[in-house]
């Protein structure tokens, strides 16, 4: 076994992508009232509807009080300490291709491991990257016009596609939801559309890379996926952050649509700051993601790597309207040093014949505090709904927590619903069966680790599988005593 | 009267004034310790967790007081038509939350072990029980715990010495006879096992008609090193009334105990099993089943705290849904930050026979520590038509097939049960229900 020093100094390994990219941002004072709203919108140049919209989700929101039943503990956050918009230098000098941008930007991406041009080269990925709130690059838009995809920054996609944005911004997650949700609804500085229209199977995977990057600066991204008729489309997210003192807010919303026989497959890796070992500066990741399979045969699919950030809240869920539509969960997530999650699905059963599986592996180390929250309803017209569910926990150390919450609430008698948790430790008779074939003890915990994720990894595109399993490694080799 | 209390005033005492009744001053003492927490607790409501599926409207609205006199005599019958026959038993029967010596018959009992009234004995030498009263059950009791304790007057005790053990089955008969009014009992039973003593306790709630009334029974069970406790519930009140219970278990080391909860009647009815680890190496196991139909409310709350090391837990509940039949499960497992080694192992799988039944189940871990075997498992579902089919081949009729499928499906709970007249007992009104019950 592996002496106690050994696997504190591996879990305790310092987070890798920690350093900050000087660049003047133009950044607002902090606060928050109408007139900073306001002003969001007009730094953006939004048209009228979209200010109406934003005040009127930030009149609801003062109304709204912030959940507190989330198994996580964090001190009180103080939103008018919190500065909401903060752009790159020139903001109205956008650059019109790659070798216009920044090369700080660029440089901060290579640091990451993450450069454009060997992005596009390699992976054929389009990559419309995120620095702090306003997109600054966006690739491959010809070759997805070609086939009629809209792939763009929410903020032009207010511009160019009013209709769009009219009929779809918050039919998902309305600003009345929740707490956070408003919140965003209110001051959302960027994020990503895509709009695929019918019959049209992306021919790419579409992915954002996010950054936070400015001190102090609550980042509201929104997404909004369409999916129309018979259309296909995979999203990959991945995000890592810098490391920081004080504690960052992120409130993200994501809303999928899959209209008729429409797949939406959403896939995440989250790696943002976790903190330092007391628990200190980590990024809170307080999101609402939503999918509402909307048509009959549609599906949507969301699939996550969670091993950062020090407080994490989501819950990405599946509204099943549609006759016969799937929704499906996978997840991965890490908690060590003081990190929290409080993290799980909704499946709501709707339509007739609906189906949904969920799959979440929790790993917790050291004082990593891990809770698995998920819902499934089954209404009274799902008919033949089937469900189910696969909660496991891995536990390393023994001052980490797993809790598990299920909530199983049956309406239909056709409906089939089944619910499986398990919780335990990397085993002593693995290790040793492992080990006495030759591999050392990091290698011997990876290769459980992995395998215990492996019907998650499986779900993920190519490229975040082998990012997710590297992560993966990096947080837990050799945590087992 | 401020907080819950004021709901519930009725309950405390028939002219709704403080509670009074008999008893040494320690135990009056402690009615109105509980009659200050009553104070300071609020009616719950559905956002509250523990209440998230379940409403008390309808129990509010009856308006139950509760019963102070005595019921002057029991049918002649009426003895003969509640015993089970083949079931031979130390029998205690209590009426109306009462204890009823007339039909009782506790008979020829061994050296070491007190079974009565808690009355009686709270008349006869009350400093047997100042230390054990209450204690199990502890300061922060749940609402209707407290108004058990505010009102605490009758019940079972069953205490047994050291190494004693009970050859034959303690059976308690608890029956609800319909009276003037609605009215709530509210029954406390103590029961105490010292070290490596051994007993069975079947407890069975009943009622002659179908009359409206409430009970609120409040059970403490304490468990010394090695004691053994077989504890068989049979909870088949009216069709209209309202049954809630609390149990509170403490094991010490070593000791095992084996509880069966078979719920088949009542409108509204809510169990709660809260069980406590004192020592390392106890086991517990809980096993259920319940049928709800229309009408019916089958509420269980459990919750293992698993504080030590190295004890296991089980919890395998069933339930039959028909009709408009409604069933909530919420069992919850806690493994605190040094109890390594903890076994435990939760289950909830029902089978849901028509359209407007609901269930709703949320199984829950929470686990402090890395070197423990936990798992839950549930599932809702229906009968599989391949049986249905492979049974009507062998010219056996649609409803016939059904009902042998439910009642295999029971079956393995029944099967706990450890006195076949009991087994059979059980079955029976099992398979009754489902043949009045509309299964499709």
């Amino acid at each position: 076994m592996t002496s106690a020093l050994a696997v504190d100094d591996i879990v305790g390994s310092e987070y890798e992508h920690g350093f900050t990219t000087e660049i003047e941002s133009d950044t607002f004072p902090p606060g928050l009232d109408e007139g900073v709203v306001r002003a969001i919108s007009a730094r953006k140049g939004e048209p009228e509807f979209m200010t109406e919209w934003r005040l009127k989700a930030y009149r609801h929101w003062l109304t709204m009080t912030e959940p507190e039943w989330a198994a996580v503990h964090y001190p009180k956050i103080d939103f008018q300490s919190i500065s909401y918009f903060s752009a790159p230098k020139r903001p109205e000098d956008m650059p019109k291709s790659l070798d216009e941008i920044d090369p700080v930007l660029l440089e901060t991406y290579q640091k990451l491991g993450i450069p454009l041009e060997e992005q596009k080269a390699l992976a054929g990925i389009a990559v419309d990257a995120v620095f702090d709130s306003v997109s600054v690059a966006t690739t491959f838009r010809a070759t997805l016009a070609e086939a009629g995809v809209i792939f763009c920054s929410i903020s032009e996609a207010v511009h160019d596609y009013p209709d769009l944005i009219k009929l779809h911004l918050g039919s998902v997650v309305p600003h009345t939801d929740n707490f956070y949700a408003g919140l965003n609804a209110a001051v959302f500085s960027d994020g990503t559309f895509v709009y695929v229209p019918k019959g049209v199977r992306c021919p790419m995977e579409l992915s954002t890379y996010f950054r936070i990057n400015a001190r102090n600066t609550g980042q509201f991204e929104r997404t909004l996926i369409v999916a129309e008729a018979g259309s296909y489309v995979s999203y990959l997210e991945g995000c890592t952050a810098p490391q920081r003192d004080e504690n960052q807010l992120h409130a993200a919303v994501v809303e999928l649509i899959a209209m008729d026989d429409a797949e939406i497959k959403y896939s995440t890796v989250q790696n943002w700051y976790p903190g330092d070992a007391q628990g200190k500066g980590g990024i809170y990741n307080f999101v609402t993601k939503r999918g509402d399979c909307r048509g009959a045969r549609s599906k949507i699919s969301w699939t996550q790597v969670e091993t950062g950030s020090a407080i994490t809240w989501k819950y990405p869920s599946c509204l099943l309207r549609g006759e016969g539509s799937v929704g499906e969960f996978y997840s991965v997530a890490v908690t060590k040093g003081r990190q929290q999650a409080d993290t799980g699905t909704k499946m709501i059963h709707i339509g007739k014949n609906t189906r949904s599986t969920i799959v979440s592996k929790g790993i917790s180390a050291n004082e990593g505090q891990q809770t698995y929250r998920g819902l499934v309803r089954i209404g009274p017209r799902a008919e033949g709904a089937r469900n189910h569910t696969q909660c496991d926990s891995l536990l390393i150390g023994d001052r980490c927590t797993a809790n598990t919450f299920p909530y199983i609430e049956v309406k239909h008698p056709s409906a089939n619903m089944e619910h499986e948790a398990t919780t335990s430790k990397i085993s002593d008779d693995q290790l040793f069966y492992c080990r006495s074939r030759g591999l050392t003890e990091e290698d011997a915990v990876s290769m459980i680790v992995n395998g215990f994720c492996k019907e998650v990894f499986n779900e993920l595109p190519m490229e975040f599988a082998v990012e997710a399993q590297k992560l993966l490694s990096i947080s837990l080799e050799g945590a087992v005593g | 009267m401020t907080g819950a209390a004021a709901n519930f005033a009725g309950w405390l005492a028939a002219d709704g004034g403080r509670p009074d009744a008999a008893g040494p001053d320690w135990l009056t003492a402690r009615r109105h310790d509980a009659l200050a927490r009553l104070g300071e607790l609020e009616v719950p409501t559905s956002r509250q967790e523990g209440w998230r599926y379940t409403s008390l409207k309808a129990l509010l609205e009856q308006g139950f007081v509760r019963g102070d006199a005595p019921l002057a005599a029991l049918q002649p019958d009426a003895l003969q038509r509640i015993l089970i026959p083949g079931l031979d038993s130390h029998r205690i029967l209590l009426v109306n939350g009462r204890y009823t010596p007339a039909g009782s018959a506790p008979g020829d009992l061994p050296k070491g072990v007190r079974v009565g009234g808690l009355r009686d004995l709270l008349a006869q030498d009350p400093d047997a029980l100042r230390e054990r009263l209450n204690r199990v059950a502890g300061t922060e009791q749940s609402l209707f715990a407290a108004l058990n304790t505010a009102s605490l007057d009758d019940g079972l005790v069953l205490l047994l010495d050291r190494a004693v053990c009970l050859e034959r089955p303690i059976e308690l008969i608890h029956l609800s006879v319909g009276q003037d009014a609605p009215r709530v009992a509210q029954p406390r039973h103590l029961i105490l096992l010292e070290d490596g003593a051994q007993a069975t306790l079947i407890e069975r709630y009943l009622s002659l008609d179908d009359a409206l009334y409430c009970t609120n029974a409040v059970l403490e069970l304490s468990l010394g090193r090695d004691a053994v406790l077989k504890h068989e519930r049979i909870q088949m009140e009216s069709r209209n009334a309202f049954h809630l219970t609390t149990l509170y278990l403490a094991q010490d080391a070593g000791s095992r105990y084996q509880g069966v909860n078979i719920g088949l009647g009542a409108t509204w009815s809510r169990t709660e099993l809260l069980t406590r680890f004192r020592g390392e190496q106890a086991e517990c196991d809980l096993q259920g089943l319940y049928l709800a139909g229309d009408r019916q409310l089958m509420d269980y709350h459990l919750d293992v705290e698993h504080g030590v090391p190295r004890c296991t837990s089980r919890e395998n509940f069933k339930g039959i849904l028909y009709g408009k039949g409604r069933a909530v499960f919420d069992g919850r497992v806690l493994v605190a930050r040094d109890a390594q080694k903890t076994d435990a192992a939760m289950s909830n799988r029902n089978l849901m026979l028509s359209a407007s039944a609901e269930v709703d189940t949320k199984p829950q871990l929470e686990i402090h520590a890395d070197d423990v075997k936990c798992s839950h498992g549930t599932t809702v579902g229906q009968i599989e038509p391949e049986r249905l089919f492979y049974l009507r081949s062998r010219g056996i009729p649609a409803p016939v097939a059904r009902r042998m499928l439910c009642l295999g499906f029971a079956g393995e709970i029944i099967e706990t049960l450890s006195s076949e007249a009991l087994r059979e007992q059980v079955s029976e009104q099992v398979g009754q229900r489902l043949e009045s019950a509309p299964l499709s």
